[in-house]
């Protein structure tokens, strides 16, 4: 008697449709997602306990009067000439604290260029003075913010 | 004589180390990626010198029309009103954690006085670790 062989179907999970719905979610993610920015410009104060007064006529002043409009110790300026003016001071003092103070309407980017210039020529003291600090000084300098 | 039928392999592409690869992927986009929790959309200014800040570090976001958004860097944001409420937003971090860095996440259009607002709050609550959120300057087309 012949021995019968039957066709068995191999038992296996079908997995083509797996790449589909793995890509569709990477697709859900990607387009979904607020990625985070994780850079800055670090800007530490000192404690409380060891407060450094920053005398005005030890440290560079720069003021950003307008956009694109900045002094430094009270005589008008382009960026790189700040640039110039700050590197030549710190070669003097490498500690030199630098004063960055705004007027209230100017774009708030005009402080960061500023920033980050002093990052780049590797400031070590940055100061930036609240607006009740500069109308302190003011009133300390008789009218006019140093 | 018997014709021996030869078994012809069918034309397939093997898919199967697909799905691996793609979950491969979706793992090290989910594990690479950090989402922030302060969701406002604000054009930041650009910078050429970067520092990493702190992952869970307490961030108040400020956009073109005055609204600030904060959180502790856990918890997702909430819009504040007044800037007494951001008061006690930063006292509560404080008291949770004295060392506890704060990100400024401004837009680059806002006046200097917005900023200010904030800041001024954050030096008088005591937070000494402060840093501006940019984004990485462009550099510049070479023609």
């Amino acid at each position: 008697m012949a021995i019968r062989i039957r066709n068995r179907i191999p038992a296996d999970i079908p997995t083509a449709s797996m790449a589909d719905i793995a890509f569709l979610l990477i697709i859900f993610f990607m387009l979904t997602s607020v990625f985070s920015s994780n850079f800055g410009l670090q800007y530490g104060l000192p404690k409380n306990e060891d407060p450094v007064n920053v005398q005005p006529l030890e440290s560079i002043h720069v003021h950003i009067t307008g956009v694109g409009q900045y002094t430094v110790d009270r005589r008008p300026a382009t960026l790189p000439q700040i640039a110039g003016y700050i590197d030549e001071k710190l070669k003097q003092n490498p500690k030199k604290p630098v004063i960055v103070q705004t007027e209230p309407d100017v774009p708030y980017s005009a402080t960061i260029e500023i920033l980050d210039m002093c990052k780049q020529l590797r400031v070590e003291n940055i100061s930036i003075p609240t607006s009740s600090e500069v109308e302190m000084w003011r009133a300390f300098t008789g009218g006019v913010a140093k | 004589m018997k014709r021996i039928k030869v078994q012809r392999a069918g034309a397939v592409i093997p898919t199967a180390s697909m799905a691996d690869i793609a979950f491969l992927l979706i793992i090290f986009f989910m594990l690479t990626t950090s989402f922030s929790p302060v969701k406002m959309s604000v054009d930041l200014a650009e910078a050429t010198t970067w520092e990493e800040v702190e992952k869970d570090a307490a961030i108040i976001a400020i956009d073109t029309k005055g609204t600030i958004e904060v959180s502790d860097g856990i918890a997702p944001g909430t819009v504040i009103n007044t800037m007494d409420e951001l008061d006690m937003f930063t006292k509560e971090v404080i008291a949770t954690d004295p060392t506890k860095q704060f990100i400024i996440k401004a837009d680059r259009n806002i006046p200097y006085q917005a900023f200010n607002a904030v800041y001024e709050r954050l030096r008088s609550n005591n937070c000494r670790r402060i840093a501006l959120l940019t984004e990485a300057k462009q550099a510049p087309v070479v023609r």
